[in-house]
């Protein structure tokens, strides 16, 4: 969403995290900033006076169609009122501002674009009509994938949230078809059912051939329309063989991240690697309910203990972990081939098209692991992790 | 309220965690929202480490906020029974002091032997301190808390203070101490926090000398070990080679051994006779600025003025208490003193001034980017590049090398660049991408007033002439004396009237 802006009110561990998460300094003209709360702003103070002048000087500079303005933990735990400034300053500024909780409680940093979306829908017009919204944030690829294949199947064409600007809201209403293209938007699926009687979408994801398939069908069914995606299906596997076999019968675990593990381990399972384990931050059960069922046999667990991981990948041995950039290297350095998962959330992975991607980012992984192998022909110059000896540079030299 | 896009310094528990966590045998628990855990993803990127860091996050949820800290004692008992450490260092993050949990009545609740490593709370305000206060009090406090009285080292010895895990350039810079040190037979009784161990804080006395590499962070160790043991620490700063003698020749007098031995420990260096090679005479027109942490914008500045004679247009740091210690360290080299912790004021200096090569941060880099200026980057906030996997010291005669090869790639090579634009097709060879035309050049920052004079095609044509090095200054003295005289249209005769005046 160009045309938006992200105002974040907390303190500078918000700020650094910003800046942290957007690591490598995008200096082109940052829309986002940080309403810095000052040790005057934690007696309790209402948060209003304070954001006036701030939200003024973000309209005068960037001229924002919208703004997020997110709550974090702090606000949280004062139970600062962030949310009741959003009506004033809208109006005061005539600038549309959501608000939204962006907060470091959540088991995932993915379920902040729920937030996000949550705050977009508490906005979007109620309608009696029978449309479809495709939830969630999508490359323009993945978006023309799901626009002509609703267009093949007759289906009207589908309205996407977010869109390309922040303003551009789709109805929803007790007939319209929502359906989430990522695992971690429960709470905007929930509260769509609770405020607006919109029935929940529930299917596999469209991640591989396989929830492409189903995802596709199932948004047929629910415009009473029996559509059958066996072929496409079948093609699709056909024409990704190559990334495909790479795969298959290798050995993949993954570590908790980002919500998408469920469905990835599911395709990953269905084009013949075998999946070992998936650890997940958290699993809604009716929401995740059919990805659950497809992974029948594996073991699945939810908030797990990282040492306790660390233990069981010991013990299992796979031939590839997907994990997080904080245990990353240290699995690396425990002699583990890792595939970094945090990628996984912006790639273009979704549909029948995503597809080669996906299985790709997983493939390329160990064939870089098994080039590398090969070429350096043995093991007798081994890669030395570096540990905390090494830092001991000025006392003496490491071993 | 404050509304902040870019911050130089993060906030005071990363400073805790980096001083913390970079001792051996201590680990770090923060108390923090899940979210405030960054550090520990920056820790294991950026240091590259095949380890799982020393630094744990007892993360804060939605439980936890409606009760006491119930589970800190269980994290640290499992931070115990995994890293051993001898001390566990907590600290919390602005948002966990906001909840004011009462972790001291949670730790002293704890089962006796549940925990075997002693628990220390660090006392770094969670709002109040900074990034480098915080980390500064913090190195300070666990040295007070284990220092013992020892009996001195036989022979000369000193402790280096300030290198840290995500320090800049630390390893390199100790290695290139360590090097002159080892030259004059000098002992390193211990670097710290860099790996040093509880141990090494017990005979941390042992030293005869004290050296404090960034000084920002290493002061109030340098004092409390000057007041504990009566410990000198050396004044100059070791950068750039002329200012390592003057480090080195402070160093022996302290420790009392003949000053000859600095031929030895230099016998690499090159950066002073570099600057006699005809390489580098064009460097006297060469106009710099630098930015960045009090010591290293000192440290770099001195460097670039008495050792390279370059004009050195302002010199700044974002460390804003140590903003008068700066002004007076650098108050022969320039009056032009910035301080400030707003990147967007300094990328106007750099506008401003427009200097040929800014030495600062990454901020300053990509501010620079943006206004076709070169930048070297020798100072903190550092991104991944400056985590390299060689030997890159910025202090010591390596680090002096060091410097002079920055210089040296950082600048755009002008005559090499006018000959191929003199006698090369237009937009061919390899410089052809390399000096952003004016109007490609203008950035956010730069700011197109109102009322500025219009050029005439005859004028464009003539400033396309002018050496692209010198040709955005050129511009804008022609502009400045066009407006100064209320010239509306700038056409050639204008043009060489100002040359006239301003030169260029």
């Amino acid at each position: 969403m160009q045309d938006s802006f992200f105002l974040v009110v907390g303190t500078g561990s918000c700020q650094g995290f910003l800046q942290t998460a957007l690591g490598v300094m995008i200096f082109a003209k940052p829309r986002f900033a940080t309403a810095m709360l000052g040790e005057d702003d934690l007696s309790g103070a209402d948060p209003l006076t304070g954001l006036l002048p701030l939200v003024e000087a973000v309209v005068a500079e960037h001229q924002p169609s919208a703004i997020f303005l997110a709550s974090t933990c702090t606000p949280e735990i004062l139970k600062m009122n962030v949310a009741g400034c959003a009506a004033p300053l809208e109006e005061r500024f005539g600038v549309r501002v959501y608000p939204c909780r962006l907060d470091g409680f959540d088991p995932s940093y993915t379920i902040g674009e729920d937030h996000v979306l949550q705050s977009m829908l508490a906005r979007s017009p109620e309608t009696d009509e029978k449309n479809l919204v495709i939830l969630g944030c999508l490359s323009a690829l993945e978006e023309s994938e799901m626009r002509v294949e609703c267009a093949a199947m007759g289906l009207p064409e589908p309205r996407f949230l977010p869109a390309e600007s922040a303003l551009d809201l789709p109805p929803v209403g007790p007939n319209t078809v929502l359906a989430p293209a990522h695992p971690y938007l429960y709470q905007s699926c929930a509260w769509a059912q609770r405020e607006r009687g919109t029935a929940t979408f529930r299917t596999l994801f469209p991640y591989g051939p396989d929830g492409s398939r189903a995802f596709y069908e199932a948004i047929a069914a629910a415009f009473g329309k029996s559509v059958s995606y066996q072929e496409r299906e079948r093609d699709t596997w056909a024409a990704i063989e190559r990334e495909v076999a790479d795969l298959r019968g290798r050995t993949i675990a993954f570590c908790s991240d980002g919500l998408i593990e469920l469905p990835l381990a599911r395709t990953l399972r269905a084009a013949g690697a075998v999946v070992d384990f998936v650890g997940t931050p958290q699993i809604y059960k009716k929401f995740h309910a059919a990805e659950v069922a497809a992974l029948a046999g594996v073991e699945i667990v939810e908030r797990g203990d990282r040492f306790q991981t660390f233990a069981r990948l010991s013990e299992l041995k796979p031939d590839l972990v997907v994990a997080n950039l904080n245990i990353a290297n240290a699995l690396e350095g425990m002699g583990f081939t890792v595939k970094w998962s945090t990628e996984l959330t912006f790639q273009p992975i979704h549909g029948f098209s995503g597809a080669g991607s996906l299985f790709g980012l997983f493939a390329a992984t160990l064939r870089r692991h098994d080039a590398l192998a090969k070429r350096r022909r043995d093991d007798s110059v081994p890669a030395k992790p570096i540990d905390l000896d090494f830092f001991r540079v000025g006392v003496k030299t490491r071993a | 309220m404050k509304l902040a896009i870019w911050s130089y310094q993060a906030p005071a528990h990363v400073g805790v965690s980096k001083a913390a966590a970079s001792f051996s045998g201590i680990h770090c628990v923060l108390r923090a929202p899940k979210g405030d855990g960054y550090g520990t993803i920056m820790l294991a990127m950026f240091e590259r480490l095949g380890v799982v860091p020393p630094l744990s996050i007892s993360a804060l949820n939605e439980a936890t906020l409606a009760g006491a800290a119930a589970d800190l004692p269980l994290l640290l008992a499992d931070v115990d029974r995994r890293h051993h450490p001898e001390m566990i260092v907590v600290t919390r993050s602005a948002t966990a002091s906001v909840l004011q949990e009462p972790l001291d009545g949670e730790i002293g609740m704890m089962a006796p032997g549940m925990v075997k490593a002693e628990i220390f709370q660090a006392s770094a305000h969670p709002v109040r301190d900074d990034e480098t206060s915080a980390f500064a009090l913090t190195t300070k406090e666990l040295v007070a808390h284990f220092a013992q009285d020892v009996k001195r080292s036989d022979g000369p010895s000193v402790n280096i203070i300030g290198p840290s895990l995500l320090g800049f350039h630390d390893r390199s810079n100790v290695e290139s101490l360590r090097r002159a040190l080892d030259a004059l037979g000098i002992e390193v009784n211990a670097v710290l926090p860099l790996g040093a161990s509880p141990d090494d804080l017990r005979r941390i006395g042992r030293a005869w000398v004290n050296i404090g590499t960034a000084r920002e962070l290493a002061q109030p160790t340098l004092e409390f070990l000057e007041g504990r043991f009566g410990t000198p620490w050396v004044r100059e700063l070791p950068y750039g080679e002329a200012g390592t003698t003057r480090f080195l020749r402070e160093l022996c007098a302290l420790c009392e051994i003949p000053a000859e031995r600095i031929k030895a420990a230099s016998k690499d260096a090159n950066l002073l006779w570099y600057a006699r090679t005809v390489d580098a005479h064009a460097l006297s027109s060469k106009r710099v600025a630098v930015f960045g942490t009090p010591t290293t914008a000192a440290g770099i500045a001195r460097t670039l003025r008495e050792e390279l004679d370059m004009r050195v247009e302002f010199v700044g740091t974002y460390v804003k208490e140590w903003g008068p210690w700066l002004r007076a360290r650098v108050s022969d080299i320039t009056d032009d003193v910035l301080v400030t912790d707003d990147y967007r004021e300094v990328a106007r200096a750099i506008d401003r001034t427009r200097p040929d090569i800014m030495f600062g941060s990454q901020m300053e880099r990509h501010s620079a980017s943006g206004l076709g200026v070169p930048c070297a980057v020798v100072s903190p906030p550092a991104h991944i590049l400056n985590f390299p996997l060689g030997y890159a010291p910025f202090v010591g005669y390596d680090g002096a090398n060091h410097i002079g090869d920055l210089v040296n790639t950082t600048q755009v090579l002008g005559l090499e660049h006018h000959l191929i634009e003199t006698f090369g097709p237009r937009g061919q060879g390899r410089f052809a991408e390399a000096a952003p035309e004016p109007e490609a050049a203008h950035s956010a920052v730069a700011t197109v007033e109102d009322g500025a004079p219009r050029w005439d095609p005859a004028a464009e044509r003539l400033m396309q002439r002018v050496p692209f090095f010198v040709r955005k200054k050129a511009r804008s003295n022609v502009e400045k004396y066009a407006k100064e005289r209320g010239v509306a249209v700038i056409d050639e005769a204008v043009v060489v009237r100002a040359r006239e005046h301003v030169g260029g």
